[in-house]
């Protein structure tokens, strides 16, 4: 009996032997048939590589207002305290700074090489042009359909050409980035301001040639033509290109899309007229950032105000003083915020967008275009434009010089708080020392340009020398 | 492509030994007919204290073997003149020649010491006495005697080489582990391995920081794992040890096995006890008087004589003459914790099973309903078959926990709120706000956060021998995790001057699930050869992980009822839903050969491929070897009087780290989780790099070992020195790149040396009385060897090379100045100004200098107690008020102003905020030499006393009650509160007294 048992365990432990052995072979089996690509996963469902994203129109879509939406919310061109709207505000002469006293070093004039913000927002564009950049580099490899393609390739290049503007207006000398490749990047050198320029003309000239005619986003908050030429407005403006900064700026005012809106309470409502390209908000109720900026309620103020200089300076009577700007006071002092934008905190539904390029801009473009000309009638006739829609007479000026001057202190009413408008414009006109110095102490005439950021030197030296001054 | 054709004759080789061995199997299955013809052996085995069950009997030289019987019993096929062997794992073996008649046997155990003592390295066991690598151990009776819940509490202070910091006293809080110091540049890269029962167990963390508690650092899945069900924990660290883990050793293994069935009838263990908890140490804060003392002087010093209207502390808002200790109020409290277990388990001598069952409950020390509950059920079954050839192991581990915490840590707050604050509640039992003025600080409490965790880890083991000495294995591992986050912000947290409703309410819940699968068949061969034994293994493993993780905020609530609905929610944005899945195979072996328990060689060594890399860098190989000479079996020591014992060893070799994330060599575009135009974004994730590869970490270890006086003395010493190279970082980029860095290899080298000591000694040894000790000291020292670019690199501020990675750059405090009675720091570049980058040229290093514990075990007849006490010498940072003193915080008593010219302070001059000088003399002073005090500790970590019930009083059943007690004394020059700390500002380590009995039966 015992014997049998010890046969009958046996027979147990080889029918578990066997089965055991049936599973290694098994497990083995399976393996080594996915050996080498057992380790090789697919992407997450949550992430597209780069080289399938431009082939579906929803998906390369979304990495284009990807791109818009870091643009809004985050960098140079945010409406929040980081951007250029508020930072060069505080720079110039437009806006005081209440927080943490002393501790804004924009408002101080007192930026320097290892500055956080210098650095971040030169990373944070370059982080924009590099996705513009790999949209530019994917598009034409793509499966979209040509129209597809030509529009969002338009876009891209209209970013990058965008992004390098506000560099070089704000760095000097700057390298223009036009691929993806991080060896190449990471070695680029400085090209002379005239060579960025010319960059990008070239990369909006392409883009205009690229970008549709007609607002399929019905918003205006998708650049168009029409968005290329006005940013090339600008640009031969900058650039003393007069006569094209002229006619770009014409085909604007004369396209009958583009309308200047006259009542200063509905300048800057979403649907206005005179819109060329805004940003979207993030959500369905949301409004501006400059918006939840600049408004408070109650004083002293919790972050920036406008300069009383500033608010000073406007001629009597003039609307965008008494419409644009709102005064607060707690009974003994008064302070000012700009009112541009009315709207602060979310509601059922957004009434205001953030508007990056408008028609007033145009009519000063081609107004100083004009007078730099010599065509000081014409000229007059635009600035007169845009004062009467101020609720201004006409000016009073006669020679080129008082009609130039007249110009820039009618864009420092006109822009205020936008997009740093009055800091590049006091240096184009050679101004800055002149009229800094007077209200901002710490004021150096190397300020004219920020400091290149000092870990950029000493990762890529192709980017030296540093800026003068710093 | 020959990388793959290695991996792929590899395989051809362990697929032919598959084929290969059934044909032999069943040779050797047919020749086991041949016993028909011999006599039936039969008798009892027994040991000191009565029949043994589960005792191997083999004839020697033929396949034939039984297991004793519960009574001891066994009856057995040889013939005469066969020689019998009786095994059983802790006693020696027994040999006797088959006569006629019954053959009894008494087994003696092994002898105490490091004799017999088997170790788990993992994919193989070695006894102590023949092992190679560095290892340390602890088993269920350390573990079983703290009253603690998480894994890494346990290990606290007992091993060498090891050190464990715990993060903050809160339930459920996690704890840093750093095996032989730091190896990666990444913060993130320097977790060890963590394996239990076979199964690899991923510590990545699962929580949002935005959804966790109240703790210093996420959700760590660690808690998942219960101490009470643990059966021995064993740390590798060297080389010899790691290797066979290849790219996930390089910061040392952690196994962890589970407790198993035994032999013998039915045995139920019932355990329950109760604690409590408290702070260990508070800080020494102003009392009112002091504090309204010290605010009148600051708006004296600023030259403020109307005291403003905000300043309602001092201005008569709030009552002068109220007093509260605020940590006593908010941190005071007493934490309450029951646990209790019970346990089944028992079996034949071919199956046995263990059933265990625990539920702990603990409360907090701050006000309020909160508290974390952790259940876990434990199940282990063993089964081997008649012959011993076929075995089967299957454990299951399944734990659930129920974390309700405040989403706050209030121990900040209550070390910087005015003692004379108002009080917290109203007499209707509302917050008081007193009118506006207050921000209480228990609306904070009002955030709840609630963290369910459910955690299957399931693992089967089947070995079959197929002949003598060679045995073929399976292990298959299944884990399974889900951790649902919710945290709660109702607009009832918020000020009602504020006027925000429910239409502003936050809630934020985090998903995260993980499940992981592992199979890895292995072979083990045994064999005599040239005067020793040769133990050679040879196995593959495959495993997947996918992680899954939903986190979605839900913003406007019609009503505070309905928060915990997402669905009621006004707005619902996904912030993040992700999937990741990682593959790892690799195929691995080793070989043993030792020649006359003598001379040890163990060669080991890995072949990786991990998802994490890229195509052409997913696969690796790491190996080590490690030698041991066993100097006291030689003959010229052979019978030594006082060595016993006596081994030097050493081992070289390689492990990698792979701890980088998933994906990251993927050119890929993820949301970018905001609008435009109402669609998500997507943007692209980073620069494309193909092309990284392994960390590598060069180990290289010496160690002796030695027993004097019966091994009632053992020491055992080690030195070792880490390198870990080839570091993955993210490569500092100029900006033009786009990005800031981009994953890369590089040439940076982190060395890691120390010694580390352990002693242990048998100081009594009675029939009463036993007293022993262990004592172990670790000195370590971390180095950053070299790296190329520091000074352009995102680490130029926190790294210096030759310096360790754990240091601080300070400015150096020169004292206060006489005239303006601001502090001063040391303007190093002399450029006039105190900038961080220029002037922090003072580097503390905040590496312990050297740390480790020292273990008493005493038992007098019934009685037993075992205390821990753990020490540690090194600098840390001491209490820093949260601002300069005058402003309406709270300070530290005692202190001494300047407040005129000549005083000497030895603190400045106090200000309400107004003096910018004395603003910024404070937060130099805060980043300063002057800061960085001798944290050093000796701490009663763990003490219990236990009393055995005399069994015969109790029918057989056997009782033990016992007194438990963790932290409970702390000697430590160290003024700031608890000197055990990693994040400062968060609740301490508390002190645990516990009371309990256990009874068997």
């Amino acid at each position: 009996m015992k014997t049998n048992y010890l046969i009958s365990t046996n027979r147990t432990a080889r029918i578990a032997g066997t089965v055991s052995l049936t599973l290694w072979i098994l497990i083995a089996g399976i393996t080594l048939v996915s050996c080498d690509d057992f380790v090789q996963v697919d992407p997450p469902n949550s992430q597209l590589t780069g080289d399938v994203v431009f082939d579906d129109k929803t998906t390369a879509n979304a990495v284009i207002v990807g791109i818009y939406g870091k643009m809004r919310d985050s960098g140079l061109m945010t409406g929040q305290i980081g951007g250029i709207s508020c930072s060069l505000g505080l720079y110039a002469d437009e806006l005081d700074f209440y927080q943490d006293i002393g501790a804004n070093n924009f408002y101080t004039n007192s930026l320097y090489a290892e500055a956080t913000p210098v650095r971040d927002l030169w990373n944070s564009s370059y982080n924009i042009i590099y996705a513009a950049n790999a949209v530019a580099e994917g598009i034409p490899k793509s499966a979209l359909a040509s129209g597809d393609k030509d529009h969002f390739l338009g876009e891209a290049l209209f970013i990058r050409a965008l992004m390098h503007f506000y560099l070089v207006n704000l760095y000097g000398d700057i390298p223009y980035v036009t691929g993806t490749d991080y060896l190449a990047n990471s070695r680029v050198s400085k090209l002379p301001t005239a060579e960025v320029y010319q960059s990008i003309i070239n990369d909006l000239n392409q883009a205009h040639e690229l970008l549709p005619q007609e607002d399929f986003s019905w918003e205006r908050v998708r650049p168009l033509k029409a968005t290329a030429t006005a940013l090339l407005a600008r640009v031969y403006l900058y650039n003393g290109r007069w006569g094209e900064a002229a006619d770009s700026a014409s085909a604007i005012i004369n396209d009958p899309s583009y309308v200047l809106e006259n009542d200063p309470d509905m300048a800057f409502l979403k649907e206005n007229p005179g819109t060329i390209w805004q940003f979207s908000p993030a959500a369905e109720g949301n409004n501006t950032n400059e918006g939840n900026l600049f408004i408070f309620n109650q004083g002293p103020p919790p972050v920036v105000a406008l300069k009383e200089s500033f608010v000073n300076a406007f001629e009597t009577g003039d609307l965008r003083r008494q419409h644009w700007i709102r005064e607060i006071t707690d009974g003994s002092s008064v302070w000012y915020h700009p009112f541009k934008y009315r709207m602060r905190a979310v509601v059922g539904s957004s009434t205001e967008y953030s508007i990056v390029l408008r028609l007033g801009e145009q009519y000063l473009i081609r107004a100083e275009a004009r007078a730099r000309q010599g065509d000081l009638i014409g000229a007059k006739e635009d600035l007169d434009i845009i004062r009467a829609r101020a609720g201004l007479a006409g000016t009073t000026a006669i020679s080129q010089q008082d009609v130039l001057t007249a110009i820039l202190k009618e864009r420092q009413w006109e822009l205020f708080t936008e997009f740093g408008h009055r800091f590049m414009d006091l240096r184009r006109f050679g101004m800055l020392d002149a009229v800094l110095s007077l209200t901002k102490p710490g004021w150096d005439t190397n300020d004219r340009l920020w400091p290149l950021p000092g870990q950029e030197l000493l990762a890529n030296p192709n980017l030296n020398p540093q800026n003068p001054g710093y | 492509m020959k990388i793959i054709s290695i991996d792929k004759g590899f395989y051809a080789i362990i697929l032919g030994l598959f084929l290969w061995c059934p044909a032999r199997a069943n040779t050797v299955l047919a020749s086991t007919g041949t016993y028909f013809f011999q006599q039936q052996v039969h008798g009892t085995v027994t040991d000191a204290s009565g029949p043994l069950p589960g005792v191997i009997i083999a004839v020697k030289g033929k396949n034939i073997a039984v297991n004793s019987d519960t009574n001891g019993n066994y009856t057995i096929a040889a013939s005469a003149g066969d020689t019998l062997i009786f095994s059983f794992i802790g006693f020696k073996r027994v040999e006797k020649t088959v006569s006629s008649g019954a053959i009894n046997v008494v087994m003696e155990p092994e002898s105490s010491g490091l004799e017999e003592v088997v170790i788990n390295t993992g994919y193989y066991t070695v006894k102590d006495k023949q092992r190679t690598g560095s290892i340390s151990r602890i088993t269920s009776k350390d573990i079983g005697d703290q009253p603690v819940t998480n894994v890494l509490a346990t290990m606290q202070g007992r091993m060498a080489g090891v050190d464990i910091i715990q993060d903050g006293g809160s339930p459920g809080g996690s704890f840093q582990i750093k095996i032989r110091g730091i190896n990666s540049l990444r913060r993130d890269g320097n977790q060890p391995l963590y394996v239990i029962d076979g199964v690899p167990y991923s510590s990545e963390t699962i929580g949002s920081p935005d959804t966790s508690t109240s703790t210093a650092s996420f959700t760590s899945p660690l808690n998942s794992i219960n101490p009470s069900d643990i059966e021995s924990i064993e740390v590798l660290k060297d080389a010899d040890a790691t290797s066979i883990y290849g790219s996930r050793g390089a910061n040392g293994v952690v196994l962890i096995t589970t407790k198993k069935g035994k032999i013998g009838k039915t045995s139920v263990n019932v355990l329950a006890s109760t604690a409590i908890g408290k702070v260990t140490k508070m800080i020494d804060l102003m009392q009112t008087p002091e504090y309204l003392e010290m605010r009148r002087q600051a708006f004296a010093n600023d030259g403020i004589d109307t005291y403003p209207d905000f300043a309602y502390d001092i201005n008569g808002t709030w009552d002068q003459n109220r007093n509260t200790d605020w940590q006593k109020e908010l941190i005071g409290g007493t934490a309450h914790i029951t646990s209790a277990q019970l346990s089944l388990s028992g079996g034949s001598e071919n199956t046995q099973y263990l059933l265990s069952g625990t539920y702990r409950s603990e409360t907090t020390v701050t006000p309020g309903d909160f508290r974390y509950d952790k259940g876990a059920a434990h199940f282990n079954m063993n089964h081997r078959s008649q012959d011993n050839k076929f075995r089967l192991a299957v454990t299951a581990n399944y734990t659930s926990q129920d974390n309700n915490l405040p989403s706050t840590d209030l121990t900040a707050i209550s070390r910087k709120l005015a003692p004379n604050a108002p009080k917290l509640y109203n007499e209707d039992g509302s917050l008081n706000w007193e009118d506006g003025t207050f921000e209480n600080p228990l609306a904070a409490l009002e955030s709840k956060a609630s963290i369910k965790t459910n955690d299957l880890l399931a693992n089967t083991l089947m070995s079959y021998e197929l002949f003598r000495d060679f045995e073929v294995k399976l292990n298959l591992g299944f884990t399974d995790l889900s951790n649902n986050e919710e945290r709660i912000m109702p607009s009832t947290m918020y000020n009602p001057a504020y006027g925000i409703g429910s239409s502003e309410s936050l809630l934020l819940t985090n998903l995260t699930s993980r499940k992981s699968w592992i199979a890895e068949p292995q072979l083990h061969w045994k064999k005599d050869m040239a005067g020793g034994v040769l133990d050679v293994l040879a196995g593959a493993t495959a495993q997947q992980q996918q992680s899954k993780r939903l986190y979605q905020i839900g913003y406007g609530f019609s009503s505070n009822s309905l928060i915990y609905d997402l669905a009621s929610a006004g707005a619902v944005f996904t912030t993040a839903n992700d999937e990741a899945v990682y593959r790892y195979q690799a195929f691995f072996g080793r070989l043993n050969y030792n020649w006359q328990d003598r001379y040890i060689i163990n060669l080991t060594g890995r072949r990786d491929g991990s998802s994490r890399f890229g195509p052409g860098k997913q696969f690796a190989s790491f190996g080590a070897v490690g030698m041991a000479w066993l100097f006291s079996n030689e003959a010229f020591l052979n019978g030594s009087k006082v060595l016993s014992f006596g081994k030097l060893r050493a081992s070289y070799g390689t492990t990698g780290n792979d701890q980088i994330g998933d994906y990251q060599f993927l050119n890929s575009y993820a949301s970018s989780g905001i609008a435009y135009q109402g669609v998500i974004g997507l943007t692209p994730q980073r620069l494309y790099n193909p092309d990284f590869s392994w960390e590598v970490n060069k180990k290289l270890e010496m160690g002796l070992e030695m027993g004097f006086l019966k091994n009632r003395v053992s020491l055992s010493v080690a030195h070792y020195r880490n390198r870990s190279s080839n570091q993955l970082v993210g490569i500092p980029l100029p900006g033009t790149t786009g990005f800031a860095s981009v994953n890369a290899n590089l040439a940076a080298t982190v060395q890691n040396t120390g010694f580390e000591f352990t002693l242990g000694t048998t100081n009594v040894e009675t029939k009463d009385f036993n007293w022993t000790s262990s004592l172990n000291l670790t000195i370590a020292r971390n180095k950053l060897i070299e790296f190329p670019g520091l000074e352009s690199s995102p680490y130029a501020n926190t790294y210096i090379i030759g310096q360790s990675l754990n240091i601080a750059r300070l400015y150096h405090y020169t004292g206060l100045n006489e005239q303006t009675g601001v502090y001063q720091v040391q303007d190093f570049d002399g450029d006039g100004a105190i900038t961080a980058a220029n002037d922090k040229q003072v580097i503390a290093d905040l590496t312990p200098k050297f740390f480790g514990g020292f273990q008493n075990q005493l038992s007098y007849k019934n009685w037993k107690l075992d205390f821990l006490f753990q020490f540690t010498k090194q600098k840390n940072y001491d209490y820093i008020p949260s601002s300069a003193a005058g402003l309406p915080y709270n300070q530290p008593s005692g202190q001494v102003f300047w407040q005129q010219s000549g005083d000497k302070g030895p603190q400045q001059i106090t200000t309400t905020g107004a003096n910018s000088a004395a603003v910024a003399g404070y937060y130099q002073y805060a980043a300063s030499d002057a800061v960085i005090v001798d944290g050093s500790y000796i701490r009663l970590k763990n003490i219990a006393l236990s009393y055995n019930l005399p069994s015969e009083a109790l029918g057989g059943i056997r009782c033990r009650l016992f007194f438990q007690g963790q932290n409970l004394l702390t000697f430590t020059p160290y003024e700031g509160g608890d000197p055990e700390f990693k994040y400062a500002g968060y609740l301490p380590p508390l002190k645990i007294y516990s009371l309990g009995a256990q009874l068997t039966f």
